[in-house]
């Protein structure tokens, strides 16, 4: 409680700024999911498209739901939202159930894919509609759109229509409506796949900017890893319907808790090796020729089967020296590519084929399709896991 | 940030006491309000009539009735004639339409702007003109059959009554054939043509498949209207007499409101399962995607084998309404036209200062009342239809069109049926006697009723077809900002589709102002309908005073479209342009 009421005497101070020009939220929400399910029919006979996850999210907490189409993730938002029912399981706001609280009533605001613009109403009509509906006087509804305009440089747009205005314009006026109603929970729902991939950059970091300014929690569903990377407090990863992983971006990278979550975020190279010795963290194994100890996850067993993690800017290759003795750590460029600023190689070994990325390459490091080339990888840059990757 | 492989197990403020579940909002309360509200509107207008008509239809003295229609020679006949009568309507007004249509697409040529104007005109103009002009140019003393060729001909009948209803129900072909002409691709053309296929071949394999569900829509269409008229079959049909026809027999010659109902609760089988057919077939089998967006330019036919035909049929066609109009308008200034035309003023007198004033006066007063709320419970209904309802949204929409699919006949019998007493159901009085000259206001709320229950569909329709261009997003992001049910239609779903509310207030006003059918059986002495005096005029061979009538109805129509169009689509009112 004395957490959330720090975060509103913040709040005030940055509203009553002398700038007059931040938008300024009510305290953020903790939301809260219990055994969250949602079938859309008969329980029996379909699946579900959300399983019984659970999830606390902190207040003023930016937390990012990740995963490929129909993984459950805008489901989930929806129910948080309240255009979705959950089927069972318990949602709460800052301790209040709210499963059936009617999406009107819920002090949440939403940002649409689609921006989900009023085509017939003005860029300002657009930002005050929320607030006319909450039936404030005039006068404080228009400095209260003003604010959240000039926070979002969009004050000189504010008597244009909608479809004037350039895609991260509406995408601005959009959440210039959400914020300026001062939710609890700001939702996003794929808010800049339509944009291009510069302006995209831009707004992840606006967003973002804003977020933290404001520290509002604010839930964020997309497909994209790198925006979920880059924004994100922590990652929630989905695939069909059940959470994969919950955790800060890093840690989803370095340690991914399955083969699905490495193959999802960044690119991977999985290698089939052998367990040899287990310690609490690490293990020994035997791959590419020769015994690398590497950390592990915690359900990784000497018997069943695991798998090893390689990221591509892990690895390294070097020319052979003339003459060295074939110890298996050799392999064959397959082929390059060259990307300006790196170099990607497809590495034949006697453990599959690698793919290996070389950032800002050396004329040394620059091999062509048929060269034979010694493969090492920084081992504590490893992760060995538990299961096989899908073979498809 | 503390990394937590287990999503569950909260720290902190996650964790905090809950208090009891939210008092508020469990539902939201405007959309049951609206709910149960457009229900009970539905059920009255539409359900009571259709239920007390079956009802009274199946009971002995209905049933008699219904069970000979296939044994007695007589009704077999009179089935026969609706069925062939339909057929020969639905055919040949299709064949016409799809040939304007065409012409209108991809041909050239001068006048094209009014012509389709033209084409147009029988859609807002009242039943009995066209056959009244009709009877003057080419019945038995026509103008032209008897005046200018000296024959003498016989229109009553199939031949007068085919060429009528054709000339009538062509034009609702011709709209739906033109939309679906100028809503196809030309790039799919091009891509067969560019993956070898000759004309021909792109014409038989590629278009035609793409029309047919669009040419057997309108087939079924005008089989409908068709076997469902009243007025031209009571003018034109002489002997030959339809299922229509022989219900109003039945109840204003025999009155027997039994055989009545009897007689149109057949009509409702082919009426019904095309529309049904309509609904489930044609309706899914239809691929021509509306993106309003042509993705190239359509190539102009200049073939003259073509050409010549299409513009034959064409200029034939919008000549011979022009000409019956124009018969219409002339004959309201003549004695008696071809046979004395001498100037007068006295049919317009009769229907201006006369009797007549009351009917306009009054139909034009119902029609206006009618026409706001068939136009907004249209919208409604396909707002819940499309967005709002899930299971029951099929029943919804299914009901809110029966107005239209169900024969008027069948709507103005069931009408004086369930209306002409007080309406008690369980042993409760729900509502007093509405139609019936004792009922209040002389029976105006059974018609205002039945405008309605007539006219909603058309705008159920296009309300439903603009609401499927607009993202559901828009509806959520208005929730999310704090607005119900009702305020988000009323913000921001109305004023979105704006023009689908004008095409149905327009086709609302039109089709009050022009019904007969279901209005025949509930008009009273108190409250005098245009289109039951025309038909009365007709009856007793005052053809100057049914020009007249006919004359300021067309005028009356389209003064207030006009006046609507202005209305709705001043730039004012229109604020921002949506995209």
């Amino acid at each position: 409680m004395t957490h959330d009421q720090t975060r509103e005497t913040t709040m005030t101070d940055t509203s009553s700024s002398p700038t007059g020009a931040r938008v300024s939220t009510g305290t953020p929400g903790a939301l809260n999911l219990r055994a969250i399910r949602k079938t859309y029919g008969d329980d029996r006979k379909v699946a579900p498209a959300v399983k019984d996850i659970d999830l606390d999210i902190h207040p003023g907490e930016f937390v990012t739901l990740l995963g490929p189409s129909g993984c459950g993730k805008t489901t989930t938002l929806r129910m948080i939202a309240g255009f979705e029912i959950p089927t069972s399981g318990e949602l709460r706001l800052d301790g209040e159930l709210i499963n059936q609280m009617a999406p009107n009533h819920r002090p949440m605001a939403m940002v649409f894919q689609s921006y989900a613009l009023f085509p017939h109403l003005s860029v300002f009509d657009n930002v005050a509609y929320g607030l006319k509906l909450k039936k404030l006087p005039a006068s404080q509804i228009k400095s209260e759109v003003e604010a959240a305009l000039s926070s979002m440089n969009l004050q000189p747009y504010a008597a244009r229509a909608p479809h004037q205005l350039s895609g991260g314009q509406q995408q601005r006026v959009a959440l210039a409506r959400a914020l300026v109603m001062r939710p609890k929970v700001l939702l996003f729902d794929e808010p800049l796949s339509n944009l291009d991939a510069k302006l995209r950059v831009h707004m992840r970091r606006e967003i973002r900017r804003l977020q933290r300014d404001l520290g509002i929690t604010t839930i964020f569903v997309t497909h994209d890893q790198d925006e979920a990377m880059t924004m994100s407090d922590r990652i929630v990863v989905m695939n069909v319907g059940v959470i994969e992983q919950v955790d800060t971006p890093e840690e989803i990278y370095r340690h991914p808790s399955s083969v699905f979550v490495a193959d999802f975020i960044g690119r991977a190279n999985f290698l089939n090796v052998t367990v040899g010795h287990l310690t609490t963290d690490a293990a020994t194994i035997h791959v590419l020729g020769r015994e690398w100890v590497v950390p592990r996850h915690p359900d990784v067993t000497s018997t069943g089967p695991v798998t090893l993690l390689v990221r591509p800017e892990s690895v390294r290759v070097r020319a052979t020296a003339p003459g060295a003795g074939t110890g298996g750590g050799e392999g064959t460029i397959v082929s390059s590519m060259f990307y300006g600023e790196s170099i990607e190689y497809d590495v034949r070994t006697d453990a599959g084929t690698l793919v290996v990325a070389v950032a800002d390459p050396h004329e040394e490091q620059i091999f062509s399709p048929g060269d034979i080339v010694n493969v090492e990888f920084e081992q504590e840059r490893a992760w060995l896991l538990p299961g096989t990757p899908r073979t498809d | 940030m503390t990394t937590l492989l287990t999503p569950a197990a909260a720290p902190g403020a996650a964790t905090k006491t809950s208090r009891p579940p939210a008092r508020r909002t469990t539902r939201d309360l405007s959309l049951v309000v609206i709910v149960t509200v457009v229900s009970l509107i539905l059920a009255a207008i539409v359900g009571l009539p259709l239920l007390r008509i079956f009802s009274v239809a199946f009971a002995p003295e209905g049933w008699e009735v219904v069970s000979s229609m296939l044994t007695s020679p007589v009704n077999r006949r009179i089935l026969w004639n609706t069925v062939q009568l339909g057929v020969l309507v639905a055919v040949i007004g299709t064949a016409v339409g799809f040939v304007l249509a065409y012409a209108q697409v991809r041909l050239k040529f001068r006048g094209k702007r009014i012509l389709h104007l033209i084409a147009l005109i029988p859609i807002v103009s009242p039943p009995f003109a066209i056959a009244t002009a009709t009877i003057s140019l080419f019945g038995r003393n026509g103008l032209i059959t008897n005046g200018l060729l000296g024959i003498q001909s016989d229109i009553y009948g199939l031949n007068g009554l085919t060429m009528v209803l054709v000339i009538s129900f062509f034009p609702v072909a011709y709209m739906n054939l033109k939309g679906m002409l100028e809503s196809l691709d030309p790039s799919l053309d091009e891509a067969s043509a560019n993956l070898g296929a000759s004309k021909l071949r792109t014409f038989l394999t590629v278009t035609v498949p793409m029309l047919i569900p669009g040419i057997a829509g309108s087939v079924l269409l005008l089989f409908v209207e068709s076997i469902s008229d009243l007025g031209n079959p009571l003018v034109l049909g002489g002997d030959y007499t339809v299922l229509a026809s022989r219900a109003y027999i039945a109840i204003t010659g025999e009155y027997s409101v039994a055989s009545g109902a009897a007689y149109s609760v057949v009509l409702l089988v082919p009426a019904l399962s095309v529309f049904l057919i309509q609904r489930y077939w044609v309706g899914r089998k239809n691929v021509v995607t509306v993106t309003g967006k042509p993705t190239g330019t359509t190539q102009l036919i200049t073939s003259p084998v073509l050409r010549i035909p299409a513009l034959a049929v064409t200029f034939l066609t919008c000549g011979l309404v022009v000409l019956l109009y124009l018969t219409v308008l002339g004959g309201g200034f003549v004695k008696i036209l071809g046979v004395n035309n001498e100037f007068t003023w006295s049919h317009f007198q009769f229907v201006l200062s006369g009797i007549g004033s009351d009917a306009m006066f009054t139909t034009t007063t119902l029609a206006l009342i009618a026409t706001p709320i068939a136009g907004l419970l249209g919208m409604l209904i396909a707002w819940l239809v499309v967005r709002k309802l899930k299971r029951t949204a099929g029943l919804m929409d299914f009901v809110g069109m029966l107005g239209l699919a169900v024969p008027g006949t069948v709507i103005g019998i069931g009408y004086a049926i369930a209306f002409n007493t007080p309406t008690v159901i369980a042993g409760r009085q729900w509502f007093p006697a509405v139609a019936g000259g004792s009922a209040m206001f002389g029976g105006a709320v059974a018609i205002i009723m039945v405008f309605v229950a007539r006219s909603l569909p058309s705008g159920q329709r296009s309300g439903i077809s603009a609401l499927g261009q607009i993202s559901p997003a828009i509806d959520e992001a208005s929730t999310s900002l704090g607005a119900s049910a009702a305020t988000t239609f009323r913000r921001v779903t109305l004023p979105l589709i704006r023009p689908a509310l004008l095409a149905g207030l327009t086709y609302a006003f039109a089709r009050s102002m022009t019904t007969l059918s279901p209005i025949i059986f509930i008009t009273t002495p108190q409250t005098k309908i245009m289109t039951s005096q025309i038909l009365a005029e007709v009856d007793a061979g005052r053809f100057g005073n049914a020009f007249a009538y006919c004359s300021i109805l067309i005028l009356i129509v389209l003064g207030v479209i006009g006046l609507l169009n202005l209305a709705l689509l001043h730039p004012s009112f229109r604020g921002v342009g949506r995209r």
